[in-house]
This record gives C-alpha cells, sequence and structure tokens, in this order.
C-alpha cells in the first residue's frame, strides 16, 4: 500500500511487519496470533463477533455469542438463482431446503394415505383426489415466510445485529458489504463463515437456461408436471419421490450410483422401492443437452454408459448433482484462508480455519456431515468457547440422519462398506430383517422393502457400529437409537431391550438372525 | 360524499394529519379523496372509517396511545392464515362501534412496533386505551371473545 513519504519509518520486527505513520501504527501479518489493527484514534474492532450467513450454523452461533454478552452482527444475502427466485433470512435448511422438502414430503404422504383410508372404511373415491400444487405451494411458502419473520424476530430480541448484504474480506479483520442504503465497512474480534452452498448446474447447452434445481421447486410458479430429476444423491431422491406422489410422473437419471454416501446396499432397496411407486430410474447416464421447443416443454438429450443416445420430453428438469460451497465469492484470499479440494471447503480443526481468529461452520467445511442439526451444534458449541469459556467440541461422529424417500431410509453410524473396511469381514456381524408393518397389512401396501439391518462388532462386548432402518417414520425410529449408539450401544443391550407393540421401531429388539448365518431374513409371522 | 362522520383517519402523511387533528367532520381535500379513489370499490360506507392505516411509528403513537378513542390493534401478517380469518372478522365486529377503533398492523413493515409490543406470533390483538395496553390475546379467537373485548373498552369508555 501506498503511504506518503513524509512522516514514516519503516522497522522490521520478528514476525511481523510494521510501517508507524504519524500517530497510526499498522501492524501487517497475517498469521501473527495477536493480530490487531488500530486505527486513527485507537479503535478496537467494532464488533465482537461477525458472521457471514444467516442459517442454521451462522444463526445458531450469533444468538449463543449473544447471549453470552459479545457484540454480534450478522450477514445474510441471497443470490437469486438463474431463473430469479430468492428468498429471506433462515437459510438453505429454512426456505430451500429440510423444511420445505418435508412439507411436500408430507404432502405426498398424505396422498398415499387418503387411498389407504378407503381400505379403513373411509367413503371417499380416490380417484377424484388430486393435489392443487398452487395450493400447496401457497402454504410451503406461508410456513416458510412465518419462519422468515420468528427468526428476525429472534434475532431483534437476542440483539444481534441483522445485515442484508453479502459480505467479503478486504483483510483478515475487516469484512466489507453493500447495502440498501450504502456501504458498511465491519471490523471484528472474531469471524465465522457460515455461508452454505448452493446446487451445482452441468455444464451442458440449456442447463442455466431451462433447468432448475432445488433453489427453484418449493416456490415454482407453474406446476412441475413431468420431471427430469438428474442426479440420484438425497435431494435428487427426495425430490422425485414427493413429486411422484403428487401425481407427476418423475424420472430420476442416474450418473453412476444411487446414495453414493451412504449403505449401497440399502441404496438399492430405496431405489427398488420408489420404482414400485412409479419413480422412472435411468441408470449410468449423464444428460447432452436440453433445448426448448414451440410448446415450451423441454428436450433433453442423453447417452448411457454404452454411449448410445437417447431423448424425451419433459416439462421440467430438475438438476440435483451436487452443492458447491460458496467460498470463492468471500474473497478468503484477503483473509488469508485456505480452502481445499475442487469443492473450495474450508479444512478446520475444531471450526477453526488456517486463520486463528475466522472459524466455519455448516455446509462450508471439508468433508463434514452436511446437516441441519450439525451445523447448528458446532455454532452453538463454538459459540460457547469463544465467549463462554467452555472446552466442548463437536463430535461429527455418529451424526443420525434420515433420507425421506416415499419410503424413508433412516440411519446411524457406520455403513456396512465402511464397518467391513476398517474391521474386516470376520471382525463384524450383521444382524438383519424384513418385517411387516402392523398398518400396512389391511391397504395390502408392499413390504417388500421394509428392511433393517445393525452392524456390530462380533467380539467383545459387540457394541453397535451402525443402524439402518428403511420403512415409515424412519426419522422418528433412528433419533432415539442415535442416543443410543452415543452411550455405547451393544447387540446384548439391543436384544434385552423390550419392544414396543405394534410398532417398526421394535423391529430393532428382534434382531435374530444374522447374514453369514445365510437364513433367510423374511419375517413368518408377527407376534412371535 | 363531501362530509363523513369518522372516529378515525387514513393517513397518508403526517402533515395531513396535523391539520386534521382537531377536525371531527373531514373536509374533502387532494389526499383524502385520493385515496378514497382507490378505495372506491367500498363506496359511500362508513365501513372504511373504522379501520386506522399505520404509516410509521409517530403515527401510531399519534393514532393509537394518544387516541381519545380506545383502539384495538391487530398485528396481521399476510403469510398467516389464521390472520385471513381473524382480519375480516375484527372489521366486521368493530364496524357498528363508534367509540372503538381498529388499527391493523403489518408485521413485516413495523418491526419496531412488533419489539415494542413483544409480538411473538401472529395474529396478535392488543387493547390499547388512554397510551395503556389494557388487553391482550394471540392466535386465531372466535367472535365472541373479540365482542367481549370490544364491549369492555366500550363500557369503560361510557363510565
Amino acid at each position: 500500500m501506498a503511504i506518503p513519504g513524509f512522516c514514516f519509518r519503516r522497522l522490521i520486527y520478528p514476525g511481523y511487519n510494521r510501517i508507524i505513520v504519524r500517530q497510526n501504527v499498522f501492524v501487517q501479518n497475517v498469521n501473527f496470533k495477536n493480530f490487531v489493527r488500530s486505527f486513527s484514534n485507537g479503535e478496537a474492532p467494532e464488533y465482537d463477533l461477525v458472521v457471514l450467513g444467516g442459517g442454521s450454523g451462522g444463526l445458531a452461533a450469533a444468538k449463543e455469542a449473544s447471549g453470552l454478552g459479545a457484540k454480534v452482527a450478522v450477514l445474510d444475502f441471497v443470490k437469486p438463482t438463474p431463473i430469479g427466485t430468492k428468498w429471506g433470512l433462515g437459510g438453505t435448511c429454512v426456505n430451500v431446503g429440510c423444511i420445505p422438502k418435508k412439507l411436500m414430503h408430507q404432502a405426498a404422504l398424505l396422498g398415499e394415505a387418503i387411498h389407504d383410508a378407503q381400505a379403513y372404511g373411509w367413503q371417499l373415491e380416490p380417484q377424484a383426489i388430486k393435489n392443487d400444487w398452487a395450493s400447496l405451494r401457497q402454504a410451503v411458502q406461508n410456513h416458510i415466510k412465518s419462519v422468515n419473520w420468528v427468526t428476525r424476530v429472534e434475532l431483534r430480541d437476542k440483539k444481534v445485529e441483522y445485515i442484508n448484504g453479502h459480505g467479503i474480506f478486504k483483510d483478515p479483520r475487516t469484512v466489507h458489504t453493500v447495502i440498501k442504503q450504502g456501504e458498511r465497512t465491519l471490523t471484528a474480534k472474531y469471524f465465522i463463515i457460515a455461508v452454505g452452498g448452493r446446487p451445482r448446474y452441468p455444464n451442458i447447452p440449456g442447463a442455466v437456461e431451462y433447468g432448475i434445481t432445488s433453489d427453484d421447486i418449493f416456490s415454482l410458479e407453474k406446476e412441475p408436471g413431468k420431471t427430469l430429476v438428474v442426479g440420484a444423491g438425497y435431494i435428487g431422491l427426495e425430490c422425485a419421490g414427493f413429486l411422484n406422489g403428487l401425481g407427476y410422473d418423475a424420472t430420476v437419471m442416474v450418473r453412476s450410483v444411487v446414495l453414493r454416501e451412504f449403505d449401497q446396499q440399502m441404496a438399492q432397496i430405496i431405489t427398488a422401492s420408489m420404482q414400485e411407486k412409479g419413480v422412472k430410474f435411468l441408470f449410468k447416464c449423464l444428460p447432452q443437452s436440453i433445448e426448448k421447443l414451440p410448446d415450451d416443454k423441454l428436450l433433453v438429450k442423453w447417452k448411457n454408459a454404452c454411449g448410445e443416445e437417447f431423448s424425451d420430453t419433459f416439462d421440467t428438469v430438475l438438476f440435483a448433482i451436487g452443492r458447491k460451497a460458496l467460498t470463492r465469492e468471500l474473497h478468503l484470499d484477503k483473509a488469508g484462508v485456505q480452502v481445499v479440494g475442487e469443492g473450495e471447503k474450508i479444512d478446520v480443526s475444531d471450526e477453526q480455519t488456517n486463520v486463528p481468529h475466522i472459524f466455519a461452520v455448516g455446509d462450508v467445511l471439508h468433508k463434514k456431515p452436511e446437516l441441519t442439526p450439525v451445523a447448528i451444534h458446532a455454532g452453538k458449541l463454538l459459540a460457547r468457547r469463544l465467549f463462554g469459556g467452555a472446552t466442548d467440541t463437536m463430535d461429527y461422529q455418529n451424526v443420525a440422519t434420515t433420507v425421506f424417500s416415499p419410503l424413508e431410509y433412516g440411519c446411524v453410524g457406520l455403513s456396512e462398506e465402511i464397518a467391513l473396511n476398517k474391521y474386516g469381514p470376520d471382525e463384524i456381524e450383521v444382524y438383519h430383517a424384513y418385517y411387516k408393518p402392523t398398518e400396512f397389512f389391511v391397504p395390502q401396501r408392499s413390504i417388500a422393502h421394509c428392511y433393517l439391518k445393525v452392524i456390530a462388532l462380533r467380539n467383545g462386548d459387540q457394541k453397535v457400529l451402525g443402524l439402518h432402518f428403511i420403512g415409515p417414520h424412519a426419522g422418528e425410529v433412528i433419533q432415539g437409537f442415535a442416543a443410543a449408539i452415543k452411550c455405547h450401544l451393544t447387540v446384548p443391550a439391543l436384544m434385552s431391550t423390550v419392544g414396543i407393540h405394534p410398532t417398526v421401531a421394535e423391529e430393532f429388539t428382534r434382531i435374530n438372525i444374522t447374514k453369514r448365518s445365510g437364513k433367510d431374513p423374511n419375517p413368518q409371522s408377527c407376534c412371535s | 360524499m363531501s362530509v363523513m362522520h369518522v372516529n378515525s383517519v387514513i393517513i397518508r402523511n403526517s402533515t395531513l394529519f396535523s391539520l386534521l387533528k382537531h377536525v371531527k367532520v373531514l373536509k374533502p381535500c387532494s389526499n383524502v379523496l385520493k385515496s378514497l379513489g382507490r378505495t372506491r370499490h367500498i363506496s359511500n360506507t362508513n365501513s372504511l372509517n373504522k379501520i386506522i392505516t399505520i404509516d410509521n411509528d409517530d403515527d401510531f403513537m399519534l393514532k393509537v396511545m394518544n387516541s381519545d378513542n380506545p383502539v384495538i390493534v391487530n398485528f396481521h401478517a399476510e403469510w398467516c392464515e389464521p390472520c385471513h380469518i381473524l382480519t375480516p372478522k375484527m372489521k366486521e365486529l368493530i364496524e357498528p362501534n363508534n367509540n372503538v377503533d381498529l388499527a391493523i398492523v403489518d408485521v413485516e413493515s413495523h418491526a419496531e412496533l412488533v419489539h415494542t409490543f413483544e409480538v411473538k406470533a401472529v395474529p396478535a390483538v392488543i387493547a390499547v386505551r388512554n397510551g395503556l395496553v389494557v388487553d391482550k390475546f394471540v392466535g386465531l379467537v372466535d367472535a365472541n371473545m373479540i365482542e367481549n373485548l370490544i364491549s369492555k373498552l366500550d363500557k369503560k369508555k361510557q363510565t
């Protein structure tokens, strides 16, 4: 930086460079631990904590810190999607993630339930029951807006300053943002990067112009119609699942495997259950292009693994091929924060980046589960360590999660592949069973995919390493077992637990057939 | 339509308000005519007279806290389904009562008021008389409860 030649002298000290200009002292070294930037009148940083990102992780940390007496500001900004969708405070989960997803999943489940109801004596014509997209969309958006509002009120009550602007680093201690009223520069003792991620678009013609993502589906003006979902991770499956349940023709295009990060046997069962419900799958296919036809439909061309070309028309094409962290937009180089890998995520140690006073939580983190409760928990614990003198650190192991496909898949702990890899087949015992939910009999719902398995150590205390469950209410079923795993659940303990009857969760207490035995895991009958 | 009895005022700017503050009879003037023109679909009835529109905090102070009449303040949000049921109901029930006014506050545009009155959920209704909050309820309630609230305010006014 250029400083007028008069009135300065330059001193070199080990560890940092110091340039003294009149009364101003500028200390410039990003690796210097107790970095202090003083201004002409010797100001301390304006805030104790500035949080970049008003989502699950950011808000949890901000509110906790403020409660502990820190002066906190949160910057949140949503760049509109290519088709112009934007949303309010709360982050991905509240606006375009967990919350609207669960509501639409519920809408689809209710559609199924209506059909089952007739078997239970309810007098109605299931054929006449249709879903109105506009009503569903309105109900979902109303709920989201109410959550946006409550979030803002909460921030206000907890005295956290909310700035609706995109923050970028000017240097390790300064963030700059442009807002409606002008510009703001914020200095802080600590920063937390919690900017999350956004869906990726593939690099094919027509993707950005004609495709949408999960950012758009929950507020889509026109009804989705016949939809192609490109991507078979949990987002793709969940979207295809509820769209199918609402009555739309849904197809999933899979590049390699379904639910790549999950237990593959369970992934296959989920795929089969979705196919049974009418979702079509295109395996090992890659989209080549999207064109708009004169009647406004979309012509999609794709190739399969053998190089054969196909095409079909759809009303909507939804890309769910992965998410990228929004780190590039922060100008992290100005702060000295390093990113790793193609995804440009941040590698942290107890949420601390390579710059000691800059931290990160949530989806921006490298190799950590991208889940709301993980971000919230990590954010809270971090705030307590920074301002409350606490020492508890976040445990990222054994985090339970659920895929809200039409028939849900809940799991906690290791997948079978990882367990076998880590311990070897001789050290692992896998108990498994197919089961029949009582409620499915009357409407004759398919029980072919109601399956669970318990992965445990074969020797010693037979510690349970992982639990996997496919069936209704999988999230509710697995949650309690996540606590059990935290308490070092063992197979004997599980087997000696008396089940609640009739439930689906009790099937975990009834496990007795191992994969090793080769016996048929299908149930003979209930209750014995 | 040149003269109306009003118990409340539709304010579009505060200078107009200060003019009309002490005026019992509303004389037509461009701003008022303009606002009436906007609500022409309601025609020449008194239905619009009871509803106070709040433009800013000063407005609120003048028209609610410093009002001669007791005022029922309805915190409303567009995305709130119960509000869409309660607000019209409130309008309908306060309509015939000349002593009690109704102010509708959109929570999205009045964060300060929301904070001041500790509104945590909508719909929220507070009853203000002589600058004091005398009653409050949250959530959708039946017509009986609203009527009780109105008559409570009305009765006190008459004594």
